[in-house]
């Protein structure tokens, strides 16, 4: 696991009420028993983290956020191209 | 106006209280004893360019400590500070009453819990993230800490409350108004039991310059009645009661601590920062009235006792028409001396004052009256406390904007 997953995975345990210690990349969030509040916490953690912004909605279904991987993949995907936009400008 | 012509007697069976001078109950009466000072350097936030550099701030309150044994309510330690004053004396009332939680009959109990401000300590914080520290987006529970019925949403779901559930608004008068709502409440059969009172905590940066923009706040101390104050301090804090009706506390055999006996509310109707004497003389009046008392029933009346020029010459002039002749021998005093102004959480703290000094027959004293303004020439128990039969006490809150909440306190019914 790279320092993104990493890193993600220490955020979600923070936010957890029963952290563990088995998370992998295909551990699905539903399993997690992270509740909404939680989610807006994590979001707010990985971002501040991170650097990044990621689009996000309370109301809908987070489609993005299947797995620990899923989270992993897009926080990844928001870095480089924010990367790339930081190098334009 | 006062609400008169009901039936149910309602009755106080728990106390709970979050101040400077002591962080329960119990430490706090034991600091009214001492006679204890609860006003000490700013601190916890960057004191800046600051010309005010005092307040009478809560030191020794560890919301780990306190607030762990939470269940129903999950996130009350990710609340703002103000909730946390407000749930552990919540807390601490509730567990006086005996009161079986969550309550066996939820719909019938309210919680009634104001807030003058709501959690600006959360606002000072989001501002600087955004504004100073840059930050892309603010904590995700900012709005969830800062509204101003967070702290009664919180109560009310840790003690699993279904009834009326809300924050009074009305800056120092909060807690009186919440306490005298709950109240009638009970009285007018809408609830048997009432969680009532109010929490405070503004003091921060933003705040600090927001007061000292009013010229208000005095630079050395909280001195009421003194020839010699010259401002009020600001406090922070909780004041909570458990309200029940007689019978409902009768039917489970709780102790019955004081009847709330007087509630009379007015306002003046006229400035936002001068009070005048009709407002606040109306409320005790209708607060008497409502309590079925005279004047002379009175024997200890907790002011409103701020420090300010203004408002403690009014309130002297305002007890002078209320209690007449009586008002040379009524033991007052301002226990803010103490405890500072803890704005809307004030008359929580006050009234549980009150009560305790029926229960020791022991007036608290106004400390730091070294010599009397001769405007005020009343009773202010300067400096040390007093053995005193109390039967009847009377609890003074007068808000910026003119708004008068009067509470009276009796013994519980034979």
């Amino acid at each position: 696991m790279d320092d993104v997953a990493t890193k993600i995975i220490d955020i979600l345990k923070k936010h957890m009420k029963e952290p563990r210690d088995d998370i992998g990349l295909d551990t699905q969030l539903t399993d997690l028993k992270i509740e909404s509040l939680d989610l807006a916490m994590i979001v707010f953690d990985i971002e501040d983290t991170f650097g990044i912004e990621i689009p996000y909605n309370a109301n809908e279904e987070a489609a993005d956020f299947k797995t620990v991987g899923s989270v992993v993949d897009r926080v990844r995907a928001l870095i480089e191209s924010s990367g790339a936009a930081a190098a334009k400008a | 106006m006062s609400a008169s012509g009901s039936s149910r007697r309602v009755v106080v069976t728990g106390l709970g209280a979050v101040t400077s001078i002591g962080t329960t109950v119990p430490e706090m009466w034991a600091g009214c004893k001492q006679g204890k000072l609860g006003v000490s350097p700013l601190d916890g936030f960057p004191i800046g360019d600051l010309k005010i550099l005092i307040g009478a701030q809560i030191r020794d309150f560890d919301p780990k400590v306190r607030l762990k044994h939470f269940k129903r309510d999950k996130i009350i330690l990710h609340a703002d500070r103000y909730s946390w004053f407000a749930a552990a004396s919540a807390d601490e009332a509730i567990k006086q009453s005996g009161l079986e939680v969550p309550f066996t009959n939820p719909y019938r109990v309210a919680a009634i819990v104001g807030s003058g401000a709501g959690g600006l300590n959360t606002m000072e914080t989001c501002y600087r993230d955004l504004f100073i520290n840059m930050k892309k987006a603010t904590h995700p529970l900012t709005l969830l800490r800062f509204i101003g019925s967070s702290a009664a949403a919180h109560v009310g779901i840790e003690f699993g409350v279904k009834g009326p559930t809300f924050a009074t608004c009305s800056a120092c008068s909060t807690a009186a108004h919440a306490i005298g709502i709950g109240r009638d409440y009970i009285r007018h059969g809408i609830c048997d039991v009432a969680v009532v009172g109010a929490s405070e905590s503004v003091i921060n940066y933003g705040v600090m310059r927001a007061w000292q923009a009013m010229h208000v706040l005095s630079p050395e101390g909280c001195f009421p009645f003194a020839k010699r104050r010259n401002g009020t301090v600001l406090g922070e804090g909780a004041g909570m009661l458990v309200l029940e009706s007689e019978e409902h506390a009768r039917a489970r055999g709780a102790k019955m601590l004081v009847e709330l006996k007087g509630f009379g509310m007015t306002s003046d109707s006229r400035d936002m920062v001068n009070p005048d004497i009709d407002g606040p003389s109306e409320a005790m009046r209708f607060a008497l009235e409502d309590a079925k008392l005279g004047p002379g029933d009175i024997d200890y009346l907790n002011a409103h006792g701020t420090a300010t020029t203004i408002n403690d010459r009014n309130e002297t002039n305002a007890i002078k028409r209320v209690f007449g002749e009586h008002a040379k021998n009524l033991a007052i005093s301002s226990t803010k001396s103490m405890h500072g102004h803890p704005l809307g959480a004030g008359g929580g703290i006050e009234a549980v004052i009150c009560i305790k000094a029926m229960e020791d027959n022991w007036v608290p004293p106004t400390i730091g009256l070294d010599e009397a303004d001769p405007e005020c020439d009343l009773d202010y128990i300067p400096n040390t406390g007093r053995d005193k039969k109390i039967t009847y006490t009377m609890s003074n809150s007068f808000a910026f904007g003119g708004l008068n909440a009067v509470l009276v306190f009796g013994p519980p019914p034979a």
